[in-house]
């Protein structure tokens, strides 16, 4: 097990190598370029001279091409100093510091509250299987996870921001709080936050909730049919113990795998609809620094981004071999 | 069943388009020949140079008439055109121009409203499909072919090159695909429809090389591909044509939901501002601009793409379950 650990790890700096030289060459080859992008740049009155314009470039690492720059990139982050950001003038650790919050706020309720509402639905669903109200509920969650996520974003906006407006039922249109967040009392803020996540949180929920309900029903469903459960039958166990204790056991190889292949979307947020719901997070970082050409915070990023993909696929593959006697590395 | 209707039915609204909604005749027999001005549509070049030498300026009734009494036109059922907002006076007949903010809620002139400065909604809707349906057909065709060709190299010739290109395979699925799109969006300065499907063909491609891959591993090892090999068929030749038929039942699953994502994905990019450069219209294109005047409520901006979009994921959502029931050996009844 070690030795396929090591194994895994090493191939997987590769890849990572690989990924953040291809994203690298990538983001400098769009064209422009931090200080084409910059407002205070773009002020006709303000035009420096080619001497100030190549200190500058310089200054931010730009005059050299790219597969050079790329190895300093390299050395700075191994030492992990990931620099400043072009846009703002602060240092991107901080910069992600402050995004991360946010997305983390929205990204784990959801996923606890998929989760909770997910397994008893799903094992509901497998028990009454065939009849009326589960078919119904199968044909509502279809529907759910077909309905795309920004579309009822905008939906429940137009619903409970604009027209519900003024009436008991209204919440928030945008923002993660409210302007005068900071003079509030403890409780205030509390109940303020709520009320700005109901939305987005519940748009993020939706869509896999409806997909680890169906998910779950199609392994309860196999697993069922297997002879184990009829002997656990014909001894006289109860169903609940039957569902519970031997049945969903085994549907938990699938699931377990699909919580590592998750990590990487719990921090990346999700970049549409933090754009939607006007959400301060990582999603947002992310694509302003795209739109600004801001390097460092891009290429941080990025890494986090593609480390967090590696080590999910990593995690699910162990937690596959834990969950599963019969799955061993060597 | 219900989804296939569905789709053919939008196929049809797609292809037809022209016919559907739009400003130019049909059929129309201008000074003693028949034109067909409304392929104008689907390429520029089409629309016949001598309304243009004749100063139509694109207005068709008015001028008709005007210039040309004898002359006749079939026209589309709705008169509204996507790429302009319908001004006033353009039938001669003193009537006003296309409403729009507050005063184009759905009305009998435009079915579903206006959106920007008057365009109408259900034109660019109808205009909208083709669109849609191109880029998702198209863009997963192109998707299907590079992970399909890069699958099967990997799964059947195996050892190192199996190496490399899984390697290559795990790379490109690492890269956040938006990152990846709107990179290479970025690249081109005015992005139109074909270099947004070129990108997403390109981005899209790892799945459908994984199970490629592993369903080449799994044929290699069979029994007609050992009888090819020693009656002398070159690798392409087992490659190509007689694995890769076996092989495809798994492949189609992903395709139908890549359509779906693939719409998806366009949709959303127009709503961020990134798709078809303006004034092309897109699903995207109305929902952005009813995302835009939010405050001020205009419903029939976000009701009606937005439903457009559903219905049409849905229904391939279903296609991609019903090739899943058929082909997947799990599920499969007593055989008959």
């Amino acid at each position: 097990m070690l030795n396929y650990l090591v194994r895994r790890i090493l191939i997987g700096a590769i890849t990572l190598l690989l990924i953040t030289f291809v994203i690298y060459g990538l983001i400098r080859n769009m064209p422009g370029n931090p200080l084409d992008t910059d407002p205070a740049m773009m002020d006709p009155s303000k035009m420096i001279s080619k001497a100030d314009l190549e200190r500058l470039l310089a200054v931010y690492g730009l005059d050299r091409p790219w597969y050079e720059a790329y190895f300093t990139w390299l050395k700075n982050a191994c030492t992990f100093e990931f620099g400043t950001s072009f846009n703002v003038k602060k240092p991107v650790l901080s910069l992600i510091k402050d995004a991360i919050g946010p997305t983390l706020q929205l990204s784990i309720t959801s996923l606890i509250l998929t989760y909770l509402l997910a397994l008893p639905m799903g094992l509901y669903s497998t028990v009454r299987s065939g009849k009326t109200e589960e078919r119904a509920m199968s044909f509502v969650l279809y529907m759910l996870y077909s309905f795309p996520s920004f579309v009822a974003a905008l939906f429940l906006q137009l619903l409970f921001a604009i027209k519900l407006g003024d009436t008991w039922f209204e919440l928030p249109l945008m923002g993660a709080h409210d302007p005068d967040y900071e003079s509030f009392t403890a409780t205030e803020r509390a109940w303020d936050s709520f009320k700005h996540m109901i939305l987005p949180v519940t748009c993020f929920t939706y869509g896999s909730l409806a997909y680890y309900c169906r998910f779950i029903k199609a392994n309860m469903e196999e697993v069922i049919r297997q002879d184990y459960i009829r002997t656990a039958k014909a001894k006289g166990l109860g169903p609940i113990r039957i569902l519970i204790h031997h049945a969903f056991r085994n549907t938990l190889i699938p699931f377990v795998t699909l919580l590592g292949l998750t990590l990487p979307g719990l921090l990346s947020g999700a970049i549409i609809l933090e754009q939607i719901f006007n959400w301060p997070g990582m999603g947002t970082l992310f694509f302003d620094s795209i739109g600004t050409r801001d390097y460092p915070v891009l290429m941080t990023i990025t890494l986090m981004f593609s480390v967090l993909t590696l080590l999910g696929q990593l995690m699910a593959d162990i937690l596959y071999a834990f969950a599963d006697p019969r799955i061993r590395y060597n | 069943m219900a989804a296939l209707l569905f789709i053919v039915f939008l196929s049809g609204v797609a292809v037809f388009s022209p016919m559907i909604a739009g400003t130019k005749p049909i059929v129309c027999k201008y000074k003693g020949s028949i034109y067909f001005p409304c392929l104008g549509y689907y390429y520029g070049d089409w629309e016949n140079p001598i309304f243009q030498k004749d100063k139509f300026r694109r207005v068709y009734p008015r001028n008709l008439k005007q210039k040309d009494p004898d002359s006749w036109a079939i026209w589309p059922l709705i008169y509204q055109d996507p790429y302009r907002p319908v001004r006033a006076n353009e039938w001669g007949l003193g009537e006003e121009g296309n409403p729009y903010d507050a005063k184009g809620a759905p009305s009998s002139l435009n079915l579903f409203g206006t959106y920007k400065t008057g365009f109408d909604v259900f034109a660019s809707m109808v205009h909208g499909t083709r669109i849609a349906l191109l880029v998702g057909f198209v863009s997963t065709g192109l998707s299907a072919l590079i992970g399909v060709c890069i699958g099967a190299v990997a799964g059947y010739i195996g050892g190192w090159v199996d190496i490399i290109l899984s390697r290559f395979i795990e790379v490109v699925m690492c890269v956040p695909s938006l990152v990846l799109i709107l990179a290479l969006l970025a690249v081109v300065e005015s992005p139109n429809i074909f270099h947004v499907m070129a990108v997403l063909g390109l981005t899209g491609w790892t799945g459908m090389a994984r199970l490629t891959r592993a369903e080449f591993l799994k044929l290699r090892e069979s029994e007609f591909v050992a009888a090819a090999r020693c009656l002398g068929a070159r690798p392409t030749r087992i490659m190509f044509r007689h694995i890769l038929p076996n092989s495809l039942a798994p492949v189609l699953v992903p395709i139908a939901f890549g359509i779906a994502a693939a719409i998806l994905v366009e949709a959303a990019l127009s709503l961020l501002g990134f798709g078809i450069s303006p004034p092309n219209p897109s699903w995207g294109t109305v929902l952005n601009s009813g995302r835009e005047k939010l405050q001020s409520g205009y419903w029939w901006q976000l009701l009606f793409p937005g439903i457009a979009i559903f219905l049409t994921v849905l229904a391939y959502n279903l296609i991609g379950e019903g090739l899943q029931e058929s082909t997947d050996p799990r599920l499969a009844g007593p055989r008959d």
